[in-house]
């Protein structure tokens, strides 16, 4: 390995582990590499002719032009598959020591035990741990990784995979549609309430790793779920990539929370596409919260099909030093009926650019309709940027729509008070931020909510005074 | 394309209205020099089938630099609006002050609306907000009209009249005389 970490000490998961790949294909893509994945994952032709029709909407689409900059991608310089392990475990206890450290570190197996229905742990390419707890699975409830999905449950598989996120979506979405390895598929049979989250984590090791996980979420009739993500990488000086695709289908009277907590290396380029499609009555919440990565691209989608569907998004971005997070959220209303909420909170410190990129479209006939978005943003230094571009697209006379959004800098009053009261100018700044982002980061899990106000003040650390 | 700079402590105020004649409208403005400031009013009356594009930037290149651009419209039949706005706040154009506002009222089941209020920032020492709305005549504000013995038409026509008639009282008179013809359609 020629690349060496870079010091930045308030990242913690910046260690790496040797690669002991198990199966890796060479570095670039073409054909020959997407055939060698679907061979060794020994796949249905269908998935293969699947992958080779995506491989050439990858080849013949742009990278798109708004947005952040993405010149700084070399596609050839990139693995695209990196299976770290032979086979797949449920007992943290068989996983290879080196990965089993990685997770320990990170926290994963203490979770588990404590607050959690079920883990999925990703490593590079491959998933090499997955398990739910017996209570979910004799209710019929499925956790299982995408891969082990395809083999296991191939209709069900079959009838919803693609159908949220075609491959000709766009250029990313088609990359992931070519090359996807792991991920978690998820499927919660009617009436089945899971009370506690399930969780999946996912963790890029070797280097020039492109990451291509694919996500599948099916809640059926009145069920409920709530799945959390988190994600970590190593400090490299050579960039990284993670471009997963994430549909959900959330059917009559269920409720899909989606939670993410994006902590990659500030060398990951992170291109996501994620997608809910909501029927009737059903709602469906991403929680969204951006920290790391160098460039994050990512705007969680909620599809309001059926009558009365609820859409909402929290989207939570953090730009630090060569950080661009262009996050947002999109709500489309195809019924009468629906409503969507977006809430946007930002900061940008240290010469950090967070863009809020929104859409919302409310069709001809898509009566009675109501949609709220608030975005507001905190620049914290004169380096910093901030740029709010929403677009609302209205089709229909009896809909209530509101945008608001606001930037700001942090009051000279409220930090005159709080130094007044014997704090330090970091203190009392880390205590506004916190304030600042806190509608979105109680709707965290506890631990979550923690680790994030955490990560916020090392953050902050130097960046003032 | 309309460019407008505005100069070391002046004031300018842009009054806009459109009744279908234009397909395109767009206006370039740069606050150049310290203490200028923009006022910006935009009345849109659309009708049958017309159709109006309207692009209006601010680019704040100077400190103490104001911006106000206010954006009503009103679209009736299949009358269809594109309204693109852009706040551009360069750095070092400190304590500058920015507020962006679009509101469409949309009187027909065929008219319709679509909003694009940007806003780029590159200095922190700033306040600087946008706000859309996008309705339709609320159904509770005619029943009570019509209660108090106004026909439907009527009761609407004072609510339409309502939404503009901050912004027309500011306009020139000629202006307002226009608008207020339109509007008794």
């Amino acid at each position: 390995m020629k690349s060496q970490p870079v010091v930045k000490t308030s990242y913690k998961y910046g260690f790496h582990k040797p690669e002991a790949s198990f199966f890796k294909t060479p570095m670039g893509l073409n054909r020959q590499v997407v055939e060698a994945i679907s061979h060794f994952k020994n796949e249905p032709e269908w998935m293969l002719q699947f992958r080779l029709q995506a491989l050439m909407m990858f080849e013949q689409k742009m990278l798109p032009t708004w947005g952040a900059d993405l010149s700084g991608i070399d596609f050839d310089a990139m693995y695209y598959y990196i299976s770290p392990s032979e086979k797949k475990f449920t007992d943290w206890g068989d996983v290879p020591a080196d990965i089993k450290d990685t997770y320990d570190k990170i926290g994963i197996p203490q979770a588990e035990q404590k607050y959690l229905a079920g883990v999925g742990a990703q490593y590079d390419s491959e998933v090499v741990y997955h398990n739910l707890k017996k209570k979910w699975e004799d209710l019929g409830v499925i956790f299982v990784d995408t891969d082990t999905a395809l083999t296991k449950y191939p209709d069900l598989f079959r009838q919803y995979f693609g159908t949220v996120i075609p491959v000709s979506d766009n250029k990313l979405a088609a990359l992931n549609s070519a090359v996807w390895s792991g991920g978690s598929f998820i499927y919660i049979p009617k009436g089945v309430h899971v009370d506690i989250p399930l969780q999946a984590y996912f963790r890029i090791n070797a280097a020039n790793m492109g990451q291509f996980e694919r996500t599948l979420i099916i809640a059926d009739e009145g069920s409920y779920v709530h799945y959390v993500e988190g994600c970590t990488a190593p400090i490299y000086t050579t960039d990284s990539l993670h471009a997963a695709v994430v549909e959900i289908i959330v059917k009559k009277g269920a409720r899909v929370r989606y939670t993410t907590i994006q902590n990659w290396s500030n060398n990951v380029y992170n291109l996501v596409t994620k997608r809910m499609l909501v029927e009737e009555e059903g709602f469906g919440e991403w929680i969204d919260g951006n920290l790391g990565a160098k460039v994050t691209m990512k705007y969680p989608s909620v599809i309001l099909n059926g009558k009365g569907a609820k859409g909402e998004v929290l989207s939570l971005a953090f730009a630090g030093k060569g950080q661009h997070q262009d996050a947002g959220g999109k709500a489309i209303h195809l019924a009468p009926y629906t409503t969507s909420t977006i809430t946007s909170k930002s900061v940008s410190v240290g010469g950090g650019r967070s863009s809020y990129r929104g859409m919302v479209k409310i069709i001809n006939g898509a009566k009675g309709s109501k949609s709220f978005v608030r975005c507001d943003a905190l620049l914290l230094d004169e380096l910093s940027r901030s740029d709010t571009y929403p677009t609302n697209i209205v089709n229909e006379e009896d809909v209530t729509l509101g945008h608001e959004a606001s930037v700001s800098k942090i009051g000279e009053e409220q930090l005159f008070y709080l130094m007044s009261r014997g704090l330090s100018e970091a203190a009392a700044t880390g205590l506004i931020v916190n304030g600042f982002i806190e509608p979105i980061v109680k709707e965290l899990p506890l631990e979550y909510a923690v680790e994030l106000n955490r990560l916020i003040n090392l953050s902050m650390e130097g960046s003032v005074g | 394309m309309k460019s407008i700079v505005v100069k070391k402590n002046e004031e300018k105020v842009i009054t806009v209205l459109w009744i279908g004649k234009e397909t395109e409208l767009s206006y370039d403005i740069k606050l150049a020099g310290i203490g200028s400031s923009i006022k910006f009013l935009g009345l849109i009356i659309g009708k049958g089938m017309q159709t109006l594009t309207l692009n209006v930037k601010v680019t704040h290149a100077a400190p103490q630099t104001t911006s106000k651009i206010i954006i009503k419209s009103v679209l009736t039949e299949s009358a269809k609006v594109d309204i693109e706005g852009l706040v551009k706040i360069d750095p070092g154009a400190k304590g500058t002050n920015a507020w962006l506002a679009a509101h469409l009222l949309l009187l027909s089941e065929r008219a319709k609306g679509r909003a694009v209020p940007s806003l780029e920032i590159l200095e922190n020492d700033i306040k600087a907000g946008h706000a859309t709305t996008v309705g339709r005549i609320n159904d509770m504000e005619v029943f009570y009209l019509m209660s108090r013995g106004l026909s439907r038409k009527t009761a609407k026509n004072l609510i339409v009249e309502g939404f503009l008639r901050e912004m027309i009282e500011q306009f020139p008179k000629n202006l307002s005389q226009t608008a207020e013809r339109e509007l008794r359609l």
